[in-house]
């Protein structure tokens, strides 16, 4: 734990440059193949429509708890310019959120839900991460 | 193959191990989709051009009964390059987006009539047109996703592209990219729908939009004229007006031409009772633009109309027309098939939906002469699969449809007009109830309730059935909807009457009726309950 805050104060001042680095959008396959499939760190996948409401909630709100995460990705796909990925993974509503490590979906929910339970999404994600490096 | 599911089965057997199979299967689900890239030469039971109200119902109900079903849709921009996504005209330029802007019009003038019922509300309210307008494109795309996402939950092929027919089995699909697709299939369903005309008057297309564009109009439509006196355009002059843009109709003959003129005078009243001006028995016959941008219009009496409001012009920030719709049958290459259509119309005869041509039918707005409402679309499309695929051969039934214009008070009815009842019966064997009624809540914010009135038609021997009930208030879809469905189990007088009402309601006013035009009696209200 103690070794995870040094990494996260090491980068404080790097905000800016984490923001660029670990939260980006995917709108093809291609991409997703490359940034979420075959990423190093865990990745959370937001499916989000501009005109949803609770995605305009969700998505800063994900941002926000990602963006000081060093070991946690987070892509944000549109659901109009990605129709391949929406079937694929049968998003039928938005917003909709999937874990994705080393490939493989791990964890989900879909519809706005409240802040506690987005941490604890995040928190469940970033253990089993350390859990693993150990 | 739910990638989803697999990812979880291959997480709960294998921990941590990095999965190149399932990568893989993501890229093979992600190439399946570009099925139209290539050649494409595909085998249907059936093709739908149109994915309206009617053409999606019919796919559906196709699929649900084993064919092999492609949709095809494709929206050509307006003049004013307006475009929109799947589920037709309803969905994005119809009734979805009219009745959100006449809710959210009404809305306003609730606002103010609560203060009357002791509601303190702070200032005036004020419309935020793009902030309106906003809320009903989103709640449209949702829906166009929505739309999307159950096609492809259904299995139903779907192609963004213009059709046309090659020949009776083969349907062309040109694609965005101008690429072209062919479609090889057993049956066609054309159902493509109709598109707004404009009028002839010269700068009509170059200055005016018409109901494709307003839904999304980009800024406040100021001062409107309206040309055009179907329900379009008592439609949107009504909300227009409710919002407190300055809203003027202008027609041509008559309002609600074909419609029970004696309920569409009571309409015209109250709009005009609310601020509406209406010019009567004229078209326009030029726009121009203004130099403070905005559009000069010169009017004149239709030509061999008597009477009127005669020549004249004015200036307005928009000009909207809604002088009829023209079926979208031109570029079909309907004549590849030998499919007979009207000369004028563009619409497309069909006996039972299907046309001169075996395995071509057609559904929805297209139709010479059948109602063009989205729940008869969408029946109709429905029954049809079900002839084509499965073994139902309930045919569809266009009588005693219920439909309601929503104008700011609304007039819904269901059967024929009186008009319509006098020459099918002859006046003579008619008995028409009719009666103005009070609703509960207008006296305290003394709203206006000289046009609430109702009328009911029904044949004068036994049995008195029901031809025709006529509503004019508030909620009329919600209080005629139920009666329509009596009308299919052909109610009588006797019946109706017989029927205890809830109160209070404006809909038990159909329970109450007492009063014939016959009897010469005054049919204004006396008091409430007795």
């Amino acid at each position: 734990m103690a070794k995870f805050l040094q990494l996260a104060a090491s980068r404080a001042f790097t905000t800016s440059l984490q923001r660029l680095r670990n939260v980006f959008t995917v709108s093809d396959s291609e991409t997703f193949m490359e940034k979420v499939l075959n990423n190093d760190v865990p990745v959370i996948v937001n499916f989000h429509a501009e005109w949803c409401d609770p995605c305009k909630l969700l998505t800063p709100k994900l941002e926000e708890l990602v963006v000081p995460l060093p070991g946690i990705d987070l892509a944000i796909i549109d659901v109009e310019s990605c129709p391949e990925l929406v079937q694929a993974f049968e998003v039928k509503a938005v917003p909709a959120v999937i874990a994705v490590r080393s490939g493989l979906v791990v964890d989900k929910f879909i519809g706005l839900v409240d802040a506690q339970n987005i941490e604890d999404f995040i928190k469940k994600l970033s253990k089993q991460m350390q859990t693993n490096a150990t | 193959m739910s990638v989803l599911k697999i990812c979880t089965k291959s997480f709960a057997a294998s921990l941590g191990r990095q999965s190149e199979r399932s990568v893989k299967k993501i890229y093979r689900i992600s190439s399946s989709f570009r099925t139209f890239s290539t050649e494409g030469k595909l085998e249907y039971d059936l093709v739908v051009i149109g994915g309206g109200s009617g053409g999606l119902a019919c796919a559906k109900e196709a699929v649900a009964q084993g064919a092999r079903v492609a949709v095809l849709d494709y929206v050509q921009p307006s003049p004013r390059s307006t475009k929109w996504g799947l589920g037709g005209t309803c969905v994005n330029v119809g009734c979805i987006p009219k009745k959100l802007m006449h809710h959210a019009s009404l809305l306003g003038e609730a606002i103010e009539d609560a203060r009357s019922f002791g509601w303190r509300i702070p200032g005036n309210a004020e419309i935020d047109w793009l902030a309106m307008r906003d809320a009903v494109q989103d709640h449209i795309k949702s829906v166009n996703w929505v739309t999307r996402v159950s096609l492809r939950d259904n299995k139903i092929e779907y192609v963004n592209g213009r059709g046309r027919l090659a020949d009776a089995n083969t349907v062309v699909a040109t694609l965005h990219n101008m690429k072209e697709v062919l479609l090889k299939t057993k049956n066609v369903v054309v159902a493509v729908g109709a598109r707004p005309k404009y009028s002839t008057a010269i700068g009509a297309q170059e200055l005016g939009i018409s109901s494709d564009d307003i839904f999304s109009l980009e800024k406040p439509p100021g001062k409107t004229l309206v040309v055009g006196g179907g329900y379009i355009g008592l439609e949107c002059a009504g909300f227009l007006n409710g919002f407190g843009y300055p809203s003027t109709v202008m027609l041509r003959s008559v309002p609600l031409r074909g419609f029970d003129q004696q309920m569409a005078s009571m309409v015209v009243n109250e709009m005009e009772g609310r601020g509406v001006n209406f010019i009567c028995k004229c078209v326009p016959e030029s726009l121009s633009k203004t130099p403070d941008r905005r559009i000069l219009v010169k009017w004149n009496t239709t030509p061999g109309a008597n009477g009127g409001s005669g020549q004249g012009e004015d200036v307005f920030d928009t000009v909207l027309f809604a002088v009829g719709r023209k079926a979208v049958t031109d570029s079909l290459a309907l004549e590849k098939a030998g499919v007979e259509t009207h000369k004028e119309t563009g619409k497309i005869f069909t006996t039972n939906e299907q046309t001169n041509v075996p395995n071509i039918f057609a559904v929805g707005d297209v139709l010479h002469r059948k109602p063009e409402l989205t729940p008869v679309a969408v029946q109709a499309g429905r029954l049809l699969a079900r002839r084509m695929f499965g073994n139902d051969k309930t045919l569809m039934d266009y009588d005693n449809v219920a439909t309601t214009v929503f104008t700011p008070l609304e007039y819904g009815f269901v059967g024929l007009s009186e008009e319509e009842s006098e020459k099918r019966h002859g006046p003579e064997n008619l008995e028409v109830y009719h009666a103005f009624y009070k609703p509960t809540e207008f006296p305290i914010p003394q709203k206006d309730m000289s046009n609430c009135y109702i009328k009911v038609i029904c044949l004068r021997r036994e049995p008195r059935t029901v031809l025709g009930m006529h509503f004019v208030g508030p909620n009329a879809g919600e209080v005629i909807q139920g009666f329509s469905a009596a009308m299919k189990c052909r109610i009588t007088m006797e019946q109706l009457l017989d029927t205890i009402g809830i109160h209070p309601t404006v809909a038990e006013e159909f329970t109450r009726l007492t009063i014939t035009k016959r009897s010469g009696m005054d049919p204004n209200p006396q008091a409430c309950c007795s």
